[in-house]
């Protein structure tokens, strides 16, 4: 204790005491506030919008993110869907092709078949024409040969018979 | 003979002839209060960074806390009361606990310390009060309820800061007066026991008084003087914060 005489009562109003104490007070108050409160205070509030804003940041990222995967996802269903319709198009089509060319082939073939059918037709009706002719003459030639000579029974067998091999043979 | 005194009165000088100014004990330690806090406040407020090491999470956290506290009692739009509230309640606790030192006495041992405190928040809720009410609109408070009223009213405003200053006076002076009375009780009762010792030296030391007042202390002191200057701040905050209603409610008055 520091020594001194003079001392105050116990209870006592000072006004001195009352002046410094307020004096320092305002001191402590104005020092604390510029030097530790503020600063502290504002470096507290600046990590928490820092972090707030990182957080909000990450939001918004995954909000894109989902975004962007609805949007990829409804256009890669939307190609399924299209190919889906090329595939049925296509196979469609190469139905109604494959038919047309089976009906196509179909026809062509009868044409030949027709064109065939008439050219045989039309040669049969010319070789018979033919062996017209061929006859006719042969009858010629068989009543000359008949009137120039005189006919027997016998020679009438073999006259025939020569009239035929000679068909066969001219024939074949 | 036990003599309980105030602060003792350091020196006196005469202010250009016109006053005497004294210094007491009190100024002494309020003034080492101030120092203190000056050179923790600037120790602590540097070199603030981002990412912060052991002594600025500790710094954040008690910064923290105090602006939690007062926003709980006053209210968000009261935050900026937070620095202050911070300096009463350190220049208390430290006001008082500086008697632990054993050379000083405590700042608050002295009721001209804790009146001026007290009016200091008075003078803040009359300030606010007219702020926002005008004079006459906080002249009329007074007769709030009902005119009867009146003379209360005015009691219990002067009351207010007399109650606070009163109340936290108390506790460190008479918490120090219970101390010095269990050191000078512990010294008789040390002499009663070492009586029988001849030599005149040793029958002399107090040897009661090793240990005992260390641990009432702990309460009378650290205990006593925590709470005070958190009584003391919580008072405050809860008068200026009625003081100072929130905005949307002061436009519905």
């Amino acid at each position: 204790m520091l020594n001194s005489a003079a001392t105050e009562p116990f209870i006592s109003l000072n006004i001195w005491t009352s002046i410094f104490t307020l004096c320092n007070l305002l001191i402590v108050f104005l020092i604390m506030k510029k030097f530790l409160f503020k600063p502290v205070k504002k470096m507290i509030d600046d990590r928490q919008k820092e972090i707030d804003d990182q957080y909000a940041d990450a939001e918004q990222s995954k909000a894109d993110a989902a975004e962007l995967k609805a949007r990829y996802e409804a256009r890669l269903s939307e190609a399924n869907a299209e190919k889906e319709a090329i595939l049925k198009d296509a196979y469609r089509k190469a139905q109604l092709r494959d038919e047309e060319m089976l009906r196509q082939a179909q026809e062509q073939a009868a044409a030949t078949l027709r064109r065939a059918d008439e050219q045989i037709a039309l040669e049969k009706k010319r070789a018979m024409n033919d062996i017209k002719d061929e006859v006719s003459v042969m009858a010629v030639d068989i009543a000359s040969a008949v009137l120039a000579r005189d006919i027997k029974k016998s020679e009438h067998a073999e006259l025939i018979d020569s009239f035929i091999e000679n068909l066969g043979e001219s024939h074949d | 003979m036990i003599e309980v005194t105030g602060p003792k009165i350091l020196f006196t000088f005469s202010f250009f002839g016109l006053f005497d100014v004294t210094i007491t004990e009190t100024v002494l330690s309020s003034f080492l209060v101030m120092l203190t806090l000056v050179i923790l406040s600037i120790c602590l407020g540097r070199n603030l960074k981002k990412r912060p090491g052991r002594r600025q999470v500790l710094v954040e956290k008690v910064v923290q806390m105090l602006y939690n506290m007062v926003r709980d009692t006053m209210g968000e739009h009261n935050l900026r009361f937070a620095p202050y509230i911070g300096a009463l309640f350190c220049s208390s606790l430290l006001g008082t606990l500086i008697s632990m030192l054993g050379f000083f006495r405590s700042a608050t041992a002295d009721i001209s310390t804790t009146i001026t405190w007290a009016l200091v928040t008075s003078v803040l809720v009359w300030f606010y009060n007219i702020k926002n009410n005008g004079f006459f609109g906080w002249l009329k408070g007074f007769t709030e309820p009902i005119v009867v009223m009146t003379p209360m009213n005015i009691v219990s405003e002067i009351a207010q800061p007399v109650s606070m200053a009163f109340r936290h006076f108390g506790n460190v002076a008479g918490g120090s007066v219970l101390t010095m009375l269990i050191y000078n009780a512990l010294a008789a009762v040390s002499a009663l026991i070492l009586g029988w010792i001849p030599n005149a030296f040793i029958s002399s030391i107090p040897i009661l008084q090793v240990g005992i007042p260390a641990v009432l202390s702990l309460y009378f002191d650290l205990f006593s003087g925590f709470i005070q200057a958190l009584v003391f701040s919580m008072l405050t905050m809860v008068y200026v914060g009625a003081a100072c209603p929130p905005p949307a409610e002061k436009n519905a008055k």
